[in-house]
């Protein structure tokens, strides 16, 4: 039984704060993906819960203990690294074993559990290979078969597998999802790649420069952002930002069309500058139409990614499916439903609800 | 098209190695290959190197067999050999120590580094003078605490580990920069992983690191050894292998019997420095095998 608590948890190289005290509640048996742009301070607050990293301000809980000044070795966690991190000198199941060995575990409770662990990611027939002698794919399998193997209440990933092909990188994430349903300990999950987090979490955390942009379900992040940068960051292809501008009570947005629009939500004053996001699937082409420019279209198989100019020169990425997209050339129109449209402050670029 | 070019035409890419190679491979046949087949020719002979030379056979060994000095010199070697050792650990220990980032580390870094660089010559002298019986610095803090001074350099007892000493210094700094070099290779989440595996001080060193710095060890190994078996410089400046050949070692005993003004006996010196090529071949050949193990490994 152990969730994650962090309160106003601190990291500070020198003067520089990269971590700006996080507050953060990861339920127990809870997949929870820390998802952001790169350098935004992912790693770091994983290895504040490891404890391979000080922790500066704050205090990190799991379970009920209070692990913030606690050796890395004593938190009960298991670390799955990106490079897989593999002792290259000790064949597979050497690798798996280790931490149970080094700390004088009886041998048949060892051996039980590297075959326990074995059986789980079908690495039974590697145990005796060295790790030079196996995939990528097969070397992360071991690196996660180590964690397994300690039998630890969390299990904390950076990034594992990012240094795969998207093949195996797409074989490896119903893997991963498989063991957490299986093991059902407490799992955090480090990644830029917003697919893998959409696709494993049961919570999402969207950082940037070391602050929690939101905190939801997939679904919640991507239906309902709570600014632009969350809205910007959920989804692929990513959602389009065009400028608008309050006008007479009505979304005035050059770039989607000549005509302001109504909205079912409270505007701010005439003359308040918005911005509107609208994701490529909630706009249709309109073949009759003139307004907007088409640059290029990419075929993605039964849906293609047109990318038009509005006459502002902003991009607009629509999906279309196949039949439509087929004849499409030169000017052409938007539809779109009102409804779907995602309104910011331009200034603050929070939601406007 | 003459023939030389049609044939240079047709094996460019086949000649072109060899020609490189060539002006290497000249020397090293002129000055090394050669001359050690040459050396143990001559080891079967009677020269004072400049008469006539006659053919002996057996009897320089036969003689080697007889020489007190020729064994002292031997197990000496064996002591140069095992105490030279001692420059592993003691390199990795400081490479350990002086792989820190702090202020100014690459200043204690330059200083450790520095009896490597300079000779050996130097370093002999510099020892005699510490271990001097009337003004070293040696016997001026063994004074200090009250102890009666000893003449390192004049005492049969004490006289090889007192060199061996002299020679560990450029040594362990050798093998604390190959140490050095090898722990900047060493994979940092590897020891996390290990540090979350509870695994730390000796452990992470012996279970963690080392098998890490193995390529940083075998070159270490090699380069000791062999400085070890041709310690001459040393032996040279600060005892010339005495007192009474308690000091002698094998390349010295050769060097002495062969040129000095004892008397130039090219055969002897010959057959002392087949010996010792004998004992170097089985290093060698540890190395070559496990070079060969390690290319076709890959
Ligand atoms: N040892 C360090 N000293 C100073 N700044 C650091 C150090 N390690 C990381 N940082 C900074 O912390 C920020 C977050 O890094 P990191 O957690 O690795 O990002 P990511 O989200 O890509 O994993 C980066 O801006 C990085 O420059
Ligand atoms: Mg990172």
């Amino acid at each position: 039984m152990a969730g994650i608590t962090l309160n106003k948890a601190i990291k500070r190289y020198g003067a520089v704060d990269v971590i700006h005290g996080i507050d953060l509640e990861i339920e127990d048996g809870e997949f929870c993906v820390l998802v952001g742009p790169s350098g935004c301070g992912k790693s770091t607050l994983l290895r504040m819960v490891a404890g391979l990293e000080e922790t500066s301000g704050g205090e990190i809980h799991i379970g009920e203990r209070n692990v913030t000044r606690l050796d890395p070795a004593a938190r009960g966690v298991s670390m799955v690294f990106q490079t897989y991190a593999l002792y290259p000198h000790m064949t597979v199941a050497e690798n798996m074993s280790f931490g149970l060995r080094m700390n004088g575990h009886p041998k048949a409770e060892i051996a039980a559990k590297v075959k326990a662990a074995a059986d789980i990611l079908k690495l039974n027939d590697y145990l005796e290979r060295k790790p030079k002698a196996l995939s990528g794919g097969q070397r992360q399998r071991v690196a996660i078969g180590r964690a397994i193997v300690r039998g630890p209440e969390v299990f904390l990933f950076d990034e594992p597998l990012s240094n795969l092909d998207a093949e195996l990188r797409v074989e490896m994430r119903v893997e991963i999802a498989r063991l957490h349903k299986e093991i059902g300990a407490t799992m955090v999950y480090v990644t830029h790649d917003q697919v893998e987090a959409m696709t494993l979490a049961d919570k999402i955390v969207v950082l940037r420069s070391g602050r929690i942009e939101q905190v939801g379900t997939p679904l919640d992040l991507y239906h309902d952002p709570d600014n632009r940068f969350v809205a910007g960051f959920i989804g692929s292809p990513a959602m389009n930002f065009v400028k608008a501008r309050v006008r007479d009570g009505r979304v005035h947005a050059p770039g989607l069309s000549d005509e302001a629009f109504a909205v079912d939500i409270a505007l701010p004053p005439n003359g308040t500058d918005l911005l509107v996001g609208v994701r490529p699937h909630h706009i249709a082409i309109d073949p009759q139409g003139a307004s907007h420019t088409l640059i290029v279209k990419e075929a993605l198989g039964a849906m293609f990614h047109a990318y038009l100019e509005a006459p502002t020169g902003e991009r607009i990425v629509v999906e279309v499916p196949e039949a439509e997209a087929v004849g499409l050339q030169g000017d052409v129109g938007l539809r779109m439903v009102p409804d779907r449209l995602l309104l910011f402050d331009a200034r603050t670029e929070l939601r406007l609800r | 098209m003459s023939y030389v070019t049609r044939v240079w035409q047709d094996h460019k890419a086949a000649i072109t190695p060899w020609l490189f190679l060539l002006p290497g491979i000249l020397m090293f046949a002129i000055y090394i290959v050669i001359p050690i087949f040459q050396s143990i020719a001559i080891s079967f002979y009677r020269w004072d190197g400049l008469g006539e030379k006659t053919f002996i056979g057996w009897e320089n060994y036969r003689e080697l067999m007889r020489d007190d000095i020729f064994f002292t010199a031997l197990q000496n070697n064996v002591i140069w050999l095992v105490l030279y050792l001692l420059a592993l650990p003691a390199g990795l220990l400081l490479a350990l120590f002086l792989n820190q980032t702090t202020r100014g580390i690459r200043i204690y870094k330059s200083l450790f580094f520095f009896p490597f660089v300079i000779s050996q010559v130097v370093v002999g002298l510099v020892f005699s003078w510490f271990y001097d019986p009337s003004f070293g610095l040696f016997n001026t803090a063994l004074m200090k605490i009250g102890l009666s001074p000893i003449a390192v350099l004049a005492d049969e007892r004490y006289v090889t580990y007192g060199v061996i000493i002299a020679g560990l210094w450029p040594q362990i700094a050798y093998c604390m920069i190959l140490y050095l070099t090898g722990l900047n290779a060493v994979d940092g989440e590897q020891i996390e992983a290990a540090r979350l595996d509870n695994v730390r001080g000796w452990r992470m060193l012996w279970y963690v690191i080392l098998p890490q710095l193995r390529p940083a060890t075998f070159i270490a190994l090699v380069v000791t050894v062999i400085g070890a078996l041709r310690s001459f410089d040393l032996i040279s400046i600060m005892t010339g292998g005495g007192p009474w050949g308690s000091s002698q070692v094998l390349a010295y005993y050769m060097y002495e019997q062969a040129f000095s003004e004892y008397g130039f006996r090219m055969g002897y010196g010959a057959a002392i420095a087949v010996v010792l090529f004998a004992i170097m071949l089985i290093y060698i050949g540890f190395f070559l095998a496990k070079m060969y193990r390690d290319e076709k490994g890959r």
